[in-house]
């Protein structure tokens, strides 16, 4: 069974007009979020128009790659075919982490033994390249952020 | 003009539940099986026929595994209707009470008299069911792992363990007595009564989320029928009116990019909902709230304002059975009796129904004349729940 799950790929994400400079970013080992000119506001996931004032001027922005953990959770059990690709991995922790600049981001935390991971710890981004084009922004512990 | 008692529930149909097809190979009923089965049983509780709804309107929720674009089309066609009016509920769990005011809407505004709704889905092997994922999953929470609702509600979870200070002890409580109302239904799939110690022991999917917060998956079938106040006189069951409703969509609190995930859109179509039934919370019977995980229902709770954010000592004193101060999954919720896909919410109105009717047997909320039910419906990302309603239903206008 591990092995035939081993053999299943993970799913990677699509690439569109509106977020490839999201992940070519990554590629480059930058961590970009787009930011209306117009109202300020973090637009993340990216949008082709601005959720708050539906401005069409919204620019790619770097951030520090530095935040603190909002929520997370251990993952235990693999839910349906299509991640199957997950289950070697388990367990491990996906997160909610709040970026010094403001957006909220979806990913994992490595290098930190699981029961050491806290609501409110520092961490810092690191780039994980899946071998396959695209590279995942992840997150290890790190200086917290202001 | 207000919808406020314009409109009645008249028939409930409600098919067995089952998970056959969960083991490969084994044989189950189909989607469009349950359907007609529903349907039936709706049509015979409300004494009417097919004959009846020439004409008249149709309301048919999109499943995961049917959400085809001619979806209302297709279930016309199974049961051999040929609506006046065609209504489609696409917003997942929230739309059996999202459409309570879309039906009652149409019933108001005299476009017809009588609209059957009807939910039913056989998901057991019908595999892929994150194919056609939103892009904000496919793109930003798939290739990290996310295993669906499961590990996004364990986050929602965590954060609210984190502020609140709960623990185990507060969400075992409302399971433990979830499990209580489903040993005193029939019709409850899952009914050998649990304890704390039971939920404790319950194995972690994703932390903080156990097997006994999450909701059964199922197969099943369920259907209301609504009809304007002055024809739902004149039926064989009593009418349970629908007083007041909200719906509230892509709710965000606080920045949209850092929303406040605590906070679902209940507060907003709950709020509107009380407003519209002139209702107080002292009126209230029973809450039959979407029941996807334990820690929504009590969010919801807090969201519909029977206390406040965080109130770890509200949870504690507070008898939540059919006997006590504010009686809640009075049937024992979709997490005992069944999850059929998106179609499962339509449980909390049917519930609500039997307790307004004084149908709900040993487990019969003594005096009830007011009910809540509530709706939810996708988990967006790094919030919560993308699709929210709220109704109050009556035994009286
Ligand atoms: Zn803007």
């Amino acid at each position: 069974m591990a092995d035939e799950n081993r053999a299943i790929k993970k799913p990677l994400p699509e690439m569109t007009p509106v977020n490839r400079p999201f992940w070519e970013g990554a590629r480059a080992g930058r961590l970009v979020m787009q930011k209306c000119r117009d109202c300020g506001s973090w637009v993340f996931c990216p949008r082709p128009l601005c959720v708050e004032c539906h401005s069409e001027r919204l620019e790619w922005v770097p951030l520090s790659g530095r935040g603190k953990v909002f929520s997370f959770t251990v993952i235990r059990e693999v839910v349906g075919r299509a991640l199957r690709g997950f289950a070697p991995d388990i367990p491990y922790v996906t997160a909610w982490i709040d970026l010094e600049e403001g957006p909220r981001f979806c990913s994992n935390i490595v290098g930190c033994p699981i029961d050491k991971v806290t609501i409110g710890m520092g961490v810092e981004v690191v780039f994980e390249d899946t071998g396959e084009g695209v590279v995942l922004p992840k997150f290890r512990p790190g200086q917290a952020a202001a | 003009m207000s919808i406020r008692g314009e409109a009645a529930i008249v028939g409930i149909g409600e098919t067995p539940t089952d998970r056959l097809g969960s083991k490969p190979g084994e044989p189950r009923k189909s989607t469009a099986e349950y359907l007609a089965w529903a349907a039936k049983l709706a049509m015979e509780d409300a004494g009417l026929a097919k004959k009846d709804f020439e004409g008249q309107g149709l309301a048919a929720i999109y499943t995961t595994s049917h959400s085809q674009p001619f979806w209302p089309e297709e279930v016309a066609s199974i049961l051999g209707l040929k609506p006046g009016v065609s209504l489609a509920g696409g917003n997942g769990g929230a739309s059996s009470v999202s459409l309570l005011g879309h039906a009652a809407a149409a019933i108001a505004a005299g476009l017809c008299d009588l609209v059957l709704v009807i939910a039913a889905a056989s998901p057991f092997g019908e595999r892929g069911a994150h194919r056609g994922a939103p892009a904000d999953t496919r793109d930003y929470e798939m290739p990290f792992g996310v295993m669906g609702p499961n590990c996004k509600i364990s986050f929602v979870m965590s954060r609210y363990m984190h502020e609140s200070g709960m623990t185990a002890e507060h969400f075992g409580k409302i399971a433990v007595t979830a499990r209580y109302h489903a040993s005193l239904n029939p019709n409850a799939y899952l009914r050998k009564p649990i304890t704390i110690e039971d939920y404790k022991k319950s194995r972690l999917i994703s932390d903080p989320i156990r097997l006994f917060d999450c909701v059964l998956p199922a197969n099943g079938g369920k259907a209301y029928i609504m009809a304007s106040a002055e024809r739902a006189k004149t039926m064989r069951k009593p009418p349970v009116y629908l007083l007041g409703w909200g719906e509230c969509n892509n709710a965000s609190y606080g920045p949209r990019y850092r929303s406040n995930p605590l906070v679902t859109g209940i507060s907003e179509a709950g709020r509107r909902a009380f407003a519209m039934a002139g209702v107080t919370h002292r009126d209230i019977g029973c809450l039959n709230l979407y029941d996807d995980y334990i820690p929504i229902v009590m969010l919801q709770i807090e969201d519909l304002g029977f206390c406040e954010k965080n109130d770890k000592a509200f949870f504690e004193r507070t008898d939540f059975t059919f006997k006590g101060d504010l009686p809640i999954q009075t049937g024992g919720g979709m997490i005992n009796c069944g999850q059929p896909s998106t179609t499962g919410g339509m449980l909390h109105v049917i519930e609500t129904v039997r307790q307004l009717r004084g149908e709900a047997g040993q487990r019969q909320v003594p005096n009830v004349r007011f009910g809540v039910a509530t709706g939810l419906g996708a988990v967006n990302y790094g919030k919560n729940f993308g699709c929210t309603a709220a109704a109050v239903l009556g035994n009286e206008r």
